[in-house]
C-alpha cells in the first residue's frame, strides 16, 4: 500500500492541530508497514522537527511569491504539489494506491491526479468553510466553499472524525452517507479505521476512481 | 493547446490567432486539441476545420476580481483537460499555452503527463501596464516568469518582442523563438468589381488614404490629421479614418477648423467585410503609430495590396522595408509623413512596386501555412530533444 497525503500544515509549520495529526497518522501508517509520502507546503522549514521514520516528505514553496489573497496562494501551490506527486508516481513505477487529502487546499490536485492517472483519493474533513465562516458569502468563501464541493463530489471516500461532522457534511453538501466514514478517536482502534478505509478506497482504480 | 479565448468567444487578438493557427496545424497534419473557455450557445466539443475544440466550465461563479477568477478557471480547465488526455494520453505529444492566463494549466499538465510544454507570449503584464505597480501586477508577472521558466521553447511574435520578455523574465536566447503573427491573404483574394463600392467614398479623381485603429494616441492619429493640408497642397486625396476612441471629437474639431471635412471621413466601427473591400481600394494604408509591438494593420494592408506608409517603430520597423515592402517616415513627424504619403500618391510605378513586393513578402513571411510550418517544426526540434530526456 502506498499513500501519498496532502496537508497544508505539517511540522515544524504548525498553523493548528492539523499538523500534528497528521504527524501521528504518518508515523502510524508506516509502522503499520504503509509507503507513506507526505506532500506539503514549507517556505522556511523554521525550527527543528524529528520526522517520522519510514515517511517521505516533500515541503514546495509557492513558485509566485506575490499574492493578492489566500486563493491565489492556494491555487498556484496546487501546480508544485501535483509536480511532486506526480514525481512520486513515475519514480514508483506508475503506483499510487491512494491519495488523502486534508481539508480543502489541495483538493484541486487532488482532482487533477485522479483524471489524469486514475488515482483515487479520500477527502478528510478537518473543518468546512460553512462553519469557519458562517455568515460569509462573498465570492471570495463562494469559491471555497465550491472547492470544499468538488472534493465531496470527486472523492472516492470522506473520512470525518465525528458523528457531527458526518451529518454536518450530508446536510450542507447533499452527499450520500454510504461516502463518509467516521473515524473514531478511540487510541487503539483508529489507525486499524483508518487503514480499513484506505484499504476498501484503494481497490478501485483507473477509470472507477 | 490551451487558450482563454477561441472563436466565438473573442477578447483580444489570441482568439483569431488560436483558429488560425490551429487550422493551419491541422492541414498539415498536426492533430489540433483546442482546450478553451465555454461561451453562451457554443458547444462544449465540436470540430471546426479539423481541429478538436472543447470547451471547459470556466468557473461561473462570482470571483473576487480578474486575476483569482483566472486561477479559479485554470482549476477546472486542468480538471477537464486532464480526464481528455487520459482517454487519449498517448496521442498527446506537447502542450503548447498561450499567454498567463492558462499558466497554471499548462504546468501542472506538463508535470502530470511528462510531456513538453511550450508557450506563446502574446504580451506582458509589464509591457501592458508600462510597470509594475501593484501587487496584482506583480502577481501576474511572477506567472508569467514562473510560466516561461517551465517552458521549453517560448514564442514571440517579433524580435521586439523577443528582447522585451527576454529583459523582462531574464531568459535564455536559446529558449526564445521568432515566429511571427500571421495575417489571411485568402480573405482578400477577390475579383468582385469594387467601383460602385468606391463611389460611396470618394470623387473618381480623388486617391483614398485609409487609417484603421483605435483613435487613441498610441495610434499617432492626430500626426497623420496635421498632415493632411501638407498633402492637398501636392494631391487630391480623401483621408478614410476607421476606428474609434477618446480622441475622436479633438480630431474632429482640428478638422473643422482646417475646413477640411469634406476630404476627411470619419467612418468609426467598420464590419469586417466592408473594411477589407476598403482596404482593397485604399490608394495608401498609414499606420503612423507611436507605439506598437507589432502592427498587424500593416500585414493586412500588405495582403489587401494596398501600399503602405508607417511609421519606424516597434514591430513596424521589421515587417517594412524602406523603399521596398512601403515607406517608412519618422514617428510623431507630420512633415516626415506628408513627404511619405505625397511620394507614394503622386508616383504610380514606386506605388504598384510596393505593394507587389509587400503581398509577395506576406505570402513569404506572414502566410499562415508557413507559420504553422515553422510552428510545427519547433514542436518537432522540442521532441527531438525530449526523446532524449529521461522523461521520454
Amino acid at each position: 500500500m502506498r499513500t501519498v497525503i496532502f496537508s497544508w500544515e505539517y511540522p515544524p509549520r504548525v498553523v493548528g492541530q492539523l499538523a500534528l495529526y497528521v504527524k501521528s497518522l504518518t508515523t502510524q501508517l508506516s509502522s503499520k508497514q504503509v509507503d507513506v509520502n507526505v506532500v506539503t507546503y514549507d517556505d522556511s522549514a523554521t525550527g527543528k522537527t524529528q520526522e517520522p521514520t519510514g515517511v517521505q516528505t516533500y515541503r514546495v514553496s509557492n513558485p509566485v511569491r506575490t499574492h493578492i489573497g489566500v486563493l491565489t496562494w492556494v491555487l498556484t501551490l496546487n501546480q508544485e504539489i501535483e509536480r511532486v506527486a506526480a514525481n512520486i508516481y513515475y519514480e514508483n513505477n506508475k503506483q499510487i494506491d491512494i491519495i488523502d487529502v486534508f481539508d480543502w487546499h489541495f483538493i484541486p490536485a487532488a482532482v487533477t491526479l485522479k483524471n489524469a492517472l486514475g488515482i483515487p483519493f479520500i477527502y478528510s474533513v478537518e473543518s468546512l468553510e460553512d462553519h469557519r465562516s458562517p455568515t460569509a458569502n462573498s465570492s471570495y468563501n463562494m469559491a471555497i466553499k465550491s472547492i470544499e464541493w468538488l472534493g465531496f463530489f470527486e472523492a472516492k471516500g470522506v473520512s470525518v472524525k465525528s458523528e457531527w461532522m458526518k451529518e454536518e457534511v450530508i446536510r450542507i453538501y447533499k452527499v450520500p452517507k454510504e461516502k463518509i466514514t467516521v473515524i473514531s478517536t478511540e487510541p487503539n482502534s483508529w489507525i486499524q479505521e483508518v487503514l480499513k478505509l484506505y484499504n476498501s478506497v484503494a481497490e478501485v482504480k483507473g477509470n472507477e476512481a | 493547446m490551451l487558450s482563454w479565448e477561441y472563436p466565438p468567444r473573442v477578447i483580444g487578438g489570441i482568439s483569431p490567432h488560436i483558429y488560425f493557427l490551429s487550422k493551419s496545424l491541422a492541414k498539415q497534419d498536426v492533430k489540433v486539441y483546442v482546450i478553451t473557455c465555454d461561451f453562451p450557445g457554443a458547444p462544449a466539443h465540436e470540430v471546426i476545420d479539423g481541429v478538436e475544440v472543447y470547451r471547459v466550465d470556466s468557473y461561473k461563479n462570482p470571483s473576487p476580481d480578474f486575476a483569482t477568477w483566472v486561477y479559479l478557471m485554470n482549476m477546472n480547465m486542468q480538471r477537464e483537460t486532464a480526464a481528455l488526455t487520459r482517454k487519449i494520453a498517448d496521442k498527446i505529444d506537447v502542450f503548447h499555452a498561450h499567454d498567463w492566463l492558462v499558466a497554471n494549466a499548462g504546468i501542472g499538465l506538463k508535470h502530470i503527463f511528462r510531456k513538453p510544454l511550450l508557450v506563446t507570449m502574446h504580451s506582458t503584464e509589464m509591457g501592458r501596464r508600462d510597470g509594475l505597480h501593484t501587487l496584482t501586477e506583480r502577481m501576474i508577472h511572477e506567472t508569467e516568469a514562473w510560466l516561461t521558466y517551465e517552458a521549453w521553447k517560448v514564442i514571440c511574435c517579433s524580435d521586439y518582442m523577443i528582447s522585451h520578455v527576454k529583459y523582462a523574465f531574464g531568459l535564455p536566447n536559446d529558449k526564445l523563438v521568432m515566429v511571427p503573427n500571421g495575417v489571411n491573404v485568402h480573405c482578400y483574394d477577390s475579383n468582385q468589381d469594387l467601383k460602385a463600392f468606391r463611389s460611396k467614398f470618394a470623387l473618381p479623381e480623388e486617391k483614398i488614404v485609409l487609417f484603421v485603429g483605435r483613435l487613441v494616441y498610441e495610434k499617432g492619429i492626430h500626426v497623420l490629421i496635421n498632415s493632411v493640408p501638407k498633402i492637398l497642397s501636392n494631391a487630391n486625396a480623401k483621408f478614410i479614418i476607421v476606428g474609434s476612441g477618446y480622441m475622436k471629437e479633438q480630431l474632429l474639431n482640428i478638422v473643422r477648423s482646417m475646413g477640411l471635412e469634406h476630404k476627411v471621413l470619419f467612418q468609426g466601427f467598420m464590419d469586417e467585410e466592408s473594411l477589407q473591400k476598403l482596404q482593397r481600394i485604399a490608394d495608401v494604408s498609414v499606420v503612423p503609430s507611436l507605439f506598437e509591438p507589432f502592427g498587424i494593420v500593416a500585414l493586412e494592408a500588405m495582403a489587401a495590396q494596398s501600399p503602405v506608409v508607417a511609421s519606424d517603430t516597434g514591430g513596424l520597423s521589421e515587417i517594412i522595408e524602406h523603399g521596398v515592402t512601403g515607406v517608412k517616415v519618422y514617428p510623431n513627424n507630420p512633415d516626415s509623413l506628408a513627404w511619405g504619403i505625397t511620394k507614394v500618391l503622386l508616383d504610380d510605378t514606386f506605388a504598384k512596386q510596393l505593394k507587389t513586393n509587400a503581398y509577395r513578402r506576406v505570402q513569404e513571411r506572414y502566410d499562415w501555412e508557413k507559420i504553422a510550418q515553422q510552428t510545427t517544426h519547433i514542436y518537432e526540434g522540442v521532441l527531438g530533444e525530449y526523446s532524449k530526456s529521461f522523461w521520454a
